[in-house]
């Protein structure tokens, strides 16, 4: 792994990330995590495990409590207000509660990323029919996000942060409410992205879209990196194990050990 | 041209959503500017009228022997000393006897017995034709009264303090329905995009999370905020228009009118009110959205 530091390659830089909320539940401790330009990274744990947390400091929402965030080379704390909204037009964020407007249509909620972008109606129009092609959804093209289905409003929101062709997708829990097919549908369409380039980390649980050999895969437990499984050809940076016995890990036992002792690394199934 | 789209969709878009209260506050502006250009033309119309009845305005200095002409050069200094005047005119005895026997027209023949130089000789001076120099007049006339060898100073005195108190009242009341217009749209603004931010808070929150600039987002305001300035200040001013033209028919052939002319305002204070109005309602607006780019 590239531990120099050097921002060209690297999109999203974490140095011992630690994020608490009053009065002291620790979202994320002491997490240091970097994503180079082009990765595809799944980063898993079972609910509570900080996942959102973590992407929302990607994306400037939340404020590490201690520790860096640097994205595309900017440290977030210190950039001005004009140029963290422009970080955030090349960042496209799918969230867990897909924060769709309700009584906009489905091509008015997609178009949002690109308008604030002043992209121009012709290639508005242009992504969005593309889109909801590959997504299947053609037909709710017209349709008031609140009168889908959750999955249809997942596939959306999902649209709505690629449709601006953004250099960093950060989808949380992307799949949560899709069956197979669509899960196939959508895994699809982040695999052509990243195929042009675009970094993506999927925060998920589903363990069918991450069974695949070809990603890296960071697992967070109770706030910490307890876990990372690379791609097979290259290095690990943690050791990673397997065993029966660690199906639900326990927090408090958890915190009572020694952190620096190799985890064993299980994905859970625990959120719905 | 692709942020000008933007800024116009999202402003028609924040109009479809919000009209109730946007027509409530058109309405609030047409109101006020209604209010405020009525009373301004009144008295711009006043002021004007003022001027026309300047013509009689004259102080007519009596004195107690006639002036000869080195004396008339004194009394000329001093009056100027007090103030800038349009005319000074010396009238001898002689003269007044004269003005009074051709006033009396057929009746001279009873001036007959009467000697020539029984009316005193006198100055009548002629004020500068402007308001600052009738507000000034009871203080020139108690001026003019210290004078040597002036025994009394007659002047429109009632008709001029009344004019001038008139004028005085109608400027305050043109200031305080500025400063009603003033404060009426930037309350209605600061109202209408509270009542925004209550209907539009989701909208503008994801419009945070997907990096929208501060002028993508203010600037849709500061347009509306525009638009209803100058929707609202014309129909006020349309509104007063066709108030004028009403009156002058109504009381068309009237004693009052005939003695003035009303005039409506022309075209470049009416450009003048429009552009205050939306500067107004504009800068109102958009110093109201400051509140959404501080969360
Ligand atoms: N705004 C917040 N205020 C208080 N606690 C929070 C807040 N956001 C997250 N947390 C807590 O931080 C922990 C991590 O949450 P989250 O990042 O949402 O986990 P995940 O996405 O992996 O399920 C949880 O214990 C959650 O309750
Ligand atoms: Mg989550």
């Amino acid at each position: 792994m590239d531990t120099t530091g050097n921002n060209n390659q690297v999109m999203v830089d974490l140095t011992r990330v630690t994020r608490t909320f009053p009065p002291d539940v620790q979202a994320l401790v002491d997490v240091s995590l970097q994503v180079n330009r082009g990765e595809l990274l799944f980063l898993t744990g079972m609910s509570g495990a900080g996942k959102t947390t973590l992407l929302r400091l990607i994306s400037g929402i939340e404020k590490p409590t201690k520790g860096y965030v640097e994205v595309s080379g900017m440290d977030l704390s210190k950039i001005s207000r004009a140029r963290l909204q422009k970080l955030r037009r090349l960042i496209g964020v799918a969230y867990q509660d897909f924060k769709l407007l309700p009584e906009r249509t489905v091509a008015q909620n997609i178009a949002v990323s690109m308008e604030v972008a002043y992209r121009s109606r012709l290639f508005i129009r242009k992504q969005t029919r593309d889109l909801l092609a590959q997504l299947h959804i053609v037909d709710k093209h017209n349709t008031r996000a609140d009168k889908l289905s959750r999955g249809e409003q997942q596939r959306v929101a999902l649209a709505r942060a690629v449709a601006n062709k953004p250099d960093l997708i950060l989808a949380d829990e992307p799949t949560g409410n899709l069956d197979a097919e669509s899960t196939e549908l959508v895994m699809d369409l982040f695999h052509r992205c990243n195929e042009s380039g675009t970094t993506i980390l999927i925060a998920t649980h589903d363990s069918s879209i991450y069974n695949r050999p070809d990603s890296r895969i960071v697992t967070l437990d109770c706030g910490r990196i307890v876990a990372t499984k690379q791609d097979a050809d290259k290095d690990t940076s943690e050791p990673v194990q397997y065993g029966p016995e660690t199906l639900f890990t326990d927090c408090l036992k958890l915190l009572d050990k020694d952190t620096s002792e190799p985890v064993q690394y299980e994905p859970d199934g625990e959120e719905s | 041209m692709n942020f000008l789209f933007a800024v116009f969709s999202q402003a028609g878009r924040n109009l479809l959503q919000t009209w109730r209260t946007q027509i409530l506050s058109l309405m609030t502006i047409t109101l006020s500017v209604l209010i405020f250009s009525f009373f301004y033309l009144v008295y711009t119309n006043a002021l004007q009228a003022g001027e026309q009845l300047g013509d009689d305005l004259r102080l007519i200095v009596y004195l107690d022997e006639e002036a000869v002409p080195a004396l008339q050069e004194q009394y000329r200094e001093k009056i100027l000393k007090f103030d800038r005047v349009e005319r000074i005119e010396f009238i001898s005895s002689l003269q007044a006897f004269n003005r009074f026997k051709d006033q009396l027209d057929e009746d001279q023949d009873i001036l007959a017995d009467i000697p020539q130089d029984f009316l005193p000789p006198s100055i009548e001076v002629y004020p500068v034709r402007s308001l600052d120099a009738l507000s000034r007049i009871k203080r020139f006339s108690d001026y003019l009264q210290t004078l040597p060898g002036v025994i009394k100073v007659q002047y429109g005195r009632e008709w001029v303090e009344r004019f001038y108190t008139f004028i005085e009242l109608l400027r305050i009341v043109v200031i305080l329905s500025g400063s009603l217009l003033v404060l009426t749209t930037t309350f209605m603004m600061a109202h209408s995009i509270r009542l925004t931010l209550f209907t539009r808070q989701k909208e503008l929150e994801l419009l945070h999370l997907v990096g929208a600039s501060n002028s993508y987002i203010r600037m849709p305001f500061f347009l509306e905020g525009g638009l209803l300035g100058l929707f609202g200040s014309l129909a006020g001013i349309a509104a007063l228009y066709l108030l004028f033209n009403w009156t002058q028919l109504r009381f068309a052939g009237s004693a009052l009118l005939g003695m003035f002319s009303f005039n409506f305002f022309p075209l470049p204070v009416i450009a003048m009110i429009i552009a205050m109005a939306i500067i107004l309602c504009a800068c109102g607006s958009f110093s109201s959205t400051r509140k959404i780019l501080s969360r």
